[in-house]
């Protein structure tokens, strides 16, 4: 799957157009059919996925940096709504196009059309996937390149090599995500992938030549599974990351989250007297239980001549990867200070009420609010600021314009969680090690002066990390685990940046509006839906009550009866062996003994 | 401390011993002042095999979980707690109610019924009845034996399990412990058994079985539905600790995280457990089957009071009449039965014991 040196002769092309004219950027239109197609990517299992218009895998989109999409959607699935996210993209002027279901948009019904419009203005490797419950893995998921003019590695490689990677499930994500959040599953184990995929297939080959220098662009599309990625007998240059363009920091592996994505470049070797494998393979750390017969590693191969056998990977002892916190951006932006404003984020999984196990973020479960965050922020005049109007359940934050804001996520869980922010890629200013508990902002290690960025990163478990953004981007952005399974119990934050500002400068075109109509959502109010009285959320959606503490009423009651049973039993017990014997007691005794015949002595 | 003396250890042998020696202690007190001393090797019996056997299994058990790396045991260890801890309550009950009733004999009664229960059957009878008499005659070694087997099988399914963290040296000093404390309580309700009043020392006795028994019951309702649990969430349950998902919510009727008689060896929870039924997870079953059994017994002691009294079960014809139909032969004799019926009381029995002796030997003849 490598792209060709015609595409760039294309692009620059465009550059020679006159500098004044500004339509100058293109307008590029997609109609695309949400279908279901049957697909067996691994060889092993035929299954239903999500296609568009009949084709999976689905279509790369190959975007100059610069230009405006236009994606036309229309619903033809019949039994679910969709909705999709352009991830990595800042949307910026666009929150409406940003996707998720219950924050930005109603979730498309089937036989209804949406349309996303917005322009990319950043280079970088981004995917798009749908944003409605759990519904990506079952294949609704593509790769998004944006060409960059300008990108400060033109001219150092010469064609541009797309990987994507994905864990793959056999079954579909309804019935998956009914197991998993479910009274038989207390402790919350996310079910295991049954394969994993490179460009949605396996035993990718890619042809190379030798002594070129070619620029591979990964993203990991996968729902779960962060994967490990390397290359035998090659050093990868690690140039740009989540869109951000790093200096050039040399790897021989890799560690890509759900969501990640890497892009580096690769000096093929001088000779092609053998072809080298190249594996990704997923970390195990993540799964409850490794089922036998899981191949958790996936092979493909540079291949410098198809004549020659493909070598079969070595197994090796450890995984050490690179440590992407190293990463130096390439623009050198400083590390951002004078914080305005602190979130603090506290996540833990626990067991609630109903028996199943979900996720939380200080102690509250994300639950979709009956009318998506965005049009409440627009709706509810100058209640938008008051962070009640947006419900008890979606752990909403409201910011201010232009301020400098750090998240403080303290990860109270034994697991490792790559976090996502919408509208914005992020400092990374401090991942602590693993079981360090809570950050303290007294006592840690000195910040970076030129702090990585990107949009998905993770933290280890029982630990900590530290992040700090501008919100320069007045808009409704989620603040997720990017794991599926953990996105749907309720590991999420909303951030609402700037409502009044939004108000000014954000129009919902009509469509969006028509959607919500086709599916019977509201779309104005409160969280609840009251469009009167903005404080008052009865009737808004609710995560399950906690388990009771101790004794409930009921409780206390079974242990008096059960007391008092005991005490009455224990009165006729005495009451009987106190009494007489009774007359026939003691003649079925005499008729016992004469029965035996026996002599009285 | 922990290296020589292994805390969880010493309760689970502590409770487990409790429950042995008080139920033998009880049986050895009753026989000493009822049917005779001839009685109690069958006692020593029960016990001797009841070991016997469960430290057969129990090695058994332990040597294939370290031989063959998997313990067979516990998918199906609910199981065998529940059938267990049915069958014993089930023994329980009968035996006490049996003990209770045959105590208001007086001694001389007592022993001959003692040599009845001895004696030949040479009538032919339903194989109901024959097993009745068959239990009736070795009750004395079936119930030690099946209570050492169960918590012999039980202690030693524990210790496996607790013990596996522990190192072999704190084992001797608390399992002796344990046992001795558990033998020291049993001889002191022996003794008190022999100091006081038959009948005072076996009503206190028999509450306290009851006790036992309907802990028992419960316990083996729960240990059931426990096992349906493991089946669901796949795996036992235990090991996620006494916190959420180590029961079923549906089912809970109270849940406590701490006081579970099940983690570390139970502790003092344990001993509650062992001699109340006590859970920190209480399900509907459990609850239900702890007052329905106390229901059942107040209802099967009145009615054998009733019986007792009346010469019939309540709802059903008087038996009086078969028994004078039985010796219609002489007219006299049935007289004098009737009037024994009638004026028998506890203290006149000495007085009327002569003539009632006098009557049996027309009975006989």
């Amino acid at each position: 799957m490598a792209l060709s040196l015609s595409n760039f002769l294309y692009s620059s092309l465009l550059l020679l157009l006159p500098f004044g004219l500004i339509a100058d950027a293109a307008t590029v239109t997609f109609d695309w059919n949400v279908t279901w197609v049957r697909a067996n990517p691994d060889g092993k299992f035929e299954r239903p996925t999500m296609g568009i218009n009949n084709q999976w895998p689905l279509p790369l989109l190959n975007i100059t940096k610069g230009d405006n999409v236009i994606i036309n959607i229309n619903n033809q699935l019949g039994n679910q709504s969709t909705s999709f996210h352009f991830h990595g993209l800042f949307m910026n002027g666009t929150t409406e196009m940003d996707g998720p279901v219950g924050a930005t948009q109603c979730g498309i019904p089937p036989g209804s059309s949406f349309t996303y419009n917005f322009t990319i203005d950043q280079p970088g490797t981004y995917w798009y996937h749908a944003h409605q419950r759990g519904q990506y893995p079952d294949g609704l998921r593509g790769p998004l390149l944006v060409n960059d003019l300008e990108s400060p590695y033109l001219g150092q490689y010469d064609e541009e090599v797309l990987l994507t990677l994905s864990d793959w499930y056999h079954h579909e994500m309804p019935e998956l995500i009914a197991k998993f959040i479910s009274v038989a599953n207390p402790t919350g184990a996310e079910p295991v992938p049954n394969s994993a995929l490179i460009n949605d297939t396996q035993n990718v080959t890619v042809p190379v030549q030798p002594g070129r220098t070619y620029l591979f662009r990964m993203v990991n599309m996968g729902a779960f599974a962060s994967q490990y990625f390397w290359i035998e007998g090659h050093t990868m240059t690690i140039v740009e990351v989540d869109g951000v363009y790093t200096e050039p920091a040399e790897a021989s592996m890799i560690y890509l989250t759900a969501a990640q994505r890497y892009s580096f470049l690769l000096t093929t070797k001088n000779e092609t007297s053998s072809n080298f494998a190249f594996v990704a393979s997923m970390d195990h750390d993540l799964f409850d239980k490794v089922p036998k017969g899981l191949n958790s590693n996936t092979t493909g191969w540079l291949v410098y001549d198809s004549n020659v056998e493909r070598p079969i990977p070595a197994l090796l002892d450890a995984f050490d990867a690179f440590d992407d916190f190293n990463l130096v951006p390439q623009d050198g932006q400083k590390l951002l200070l004078n914080v305005n404003y602190i979130m603090t984020l506290d996540m833990k999984m626990k067991t609630l009420g109903d028996g199943a196990n979900y996720a939380s973020f200080n102690d509250v479960t994300y639950v979709r609010p009956k009318v998506p965050t965005l049009y409440t922020a627009l709706s509810t005049g100058a209640s938008a600021t008051d962070v009640t109007v947006y419900g008890g359940n979606t752990d909403a934050f409201v910011l201010a314009k232009d301020e400098v804001i750090e998240i403080v996520l303290n990860n109270d869980d034994p697991g490792k969680h790559p976090f996502h922010l919408h509208g914005h890629n992020f400092q990374a200013v401090l991942r602590s090690d693993k079981d360090t508990g809570f950050y303290d902002s007294m006592n840690h290690t000195a910040f970076p002066a030129v702090p990585m960025r990107r949009d998905t990163f993770w933290v280890k478990p029982d630990g900590h990390v530290v992040l700090r953004f501008k919100s320069d981007n007045p808009g409704v952005w989620l603040f997720h685990c990017h794991i599926e399974w953990h996105v749907n119990s309720g590991l999420v934050a909303t951030i609402i940046e700037a409502p009044l500002e939004m108000q000014k400068t954000t129009s919902i075109p009509s469509d969006h509006w028509r959607v919500c109509r086709d599916s019977q959502t509201p779309y104005a109010g409160n969280a609840a839906g009251n469009t009167v009285d903005l404080l008052d959320l009865t009737g808004e959606n609710k995560s399950p009550a906690p388990l009771p503490a101790g004794f409930t009423a009921k409780g206390i009651v079974a242990l008096v009866f059960s007391i008092i049973s005991a005490l009455l039993g224990m009165v006729v017990i005495s009451w009987y062996g106190a009494a007489p014997i009774g007359t026939s007691e003691l003649q079925s005794a005499e008729k016992r003994i004469a029965e035996a015949g026996t002599e009285v002595k | 401390m922990v290296n020589v003396f292994s805390v969880p250890v010493f309760f689970v042998c502590f409770r487990e011993s409790l429950e042995t020696s008080i139920i033998v202690s009880v049986l050895l007190a009753f026989l000493k002042q009822t049917l005779g001393p001839e009685r109690e090797p069958r006692v020593w019996w029960g016990i001797i095999i009841g070991i016997a056997i469960s430290l057969c299994i129990g090695c058994g058990m332990i040597g294939a979980f370290y031989g063959l790396g998997k313990n067979h045991f516990s998918g199906t260890e609910d199981i065998w707690e529940g059938a267990f801890g049915l069958l014993a309550a089930l023994i329980i009950t009968a035996m006490g109610a049996a003990l209770l009733r045959v105590s208001k004999l007086q001694d001389k009664w007592r022993v001959k019924l003692a040599q009845a229960l001895e004696a030949k059957d040479n009538k032919k009878r339903s194989a109901g009845d024959r097993f009745k008499r068959w239990a009736e005659k070795y009750a004395m070694f079936l119930l030690p034996f099946i209570t050492v087997l169960r918590e012999g099988l039980e202690a030693v399914v524990f210790i496996g399990g607790v013990g596996l963290a522990t190192p072999a040296s704190a084992f001797p000093l608390a399992v002796m412990c344990g046992i001795g404390a558990g033998c020291l309580v049993g001889y002191l309700v022996y003794r008190g058994g022999n100091a006081a009043k038959l009948q005072l020392f076996l009503i206190i006795s028999t509450c306290f079985l009851y006790l036992v028994a309907a802990g028992l019951f419960s316990k083996a309702v729960w240990f059931l539905e426990n096992n349906t649990w493991n089946h669901v969430v796949g795996g036992d349950a235990a090991e996620t600790g006494a916190g959420p998902g180590s029961y079923d919510i549906r089912q809970s009727v109270w849940h406590i995280n701490f006081g579970s008689p099940l983690l570390n060896g139970g502790g003092g929870w344990g001993v509650f457990n062992s001699i109340l039924g006590w859970q920190n997870s209480a399900t509907y079953g459990s609850v239900l089957a702890y007052n329905l059994y106390w229901v059942a017994v107040i209802c099967g002691f009145l009615a054998m009071r009733y019986n007792e009294a009346k010469g019939h079960w309540s709802l059903m014809k008087p038996k009086a009449k078969r028994i004078s139909e039985s010796d219609a032969a002489s007219d006299t004799s049935s007289q004098q039965g009737e009037v024994i019926a009638e004026t028998y009381e506890p203290k006149k029995v000495s007085t009327d014991f002569d003539a009632a002796r006098s009557s049996a030997r027309q009975l006989d003849a």
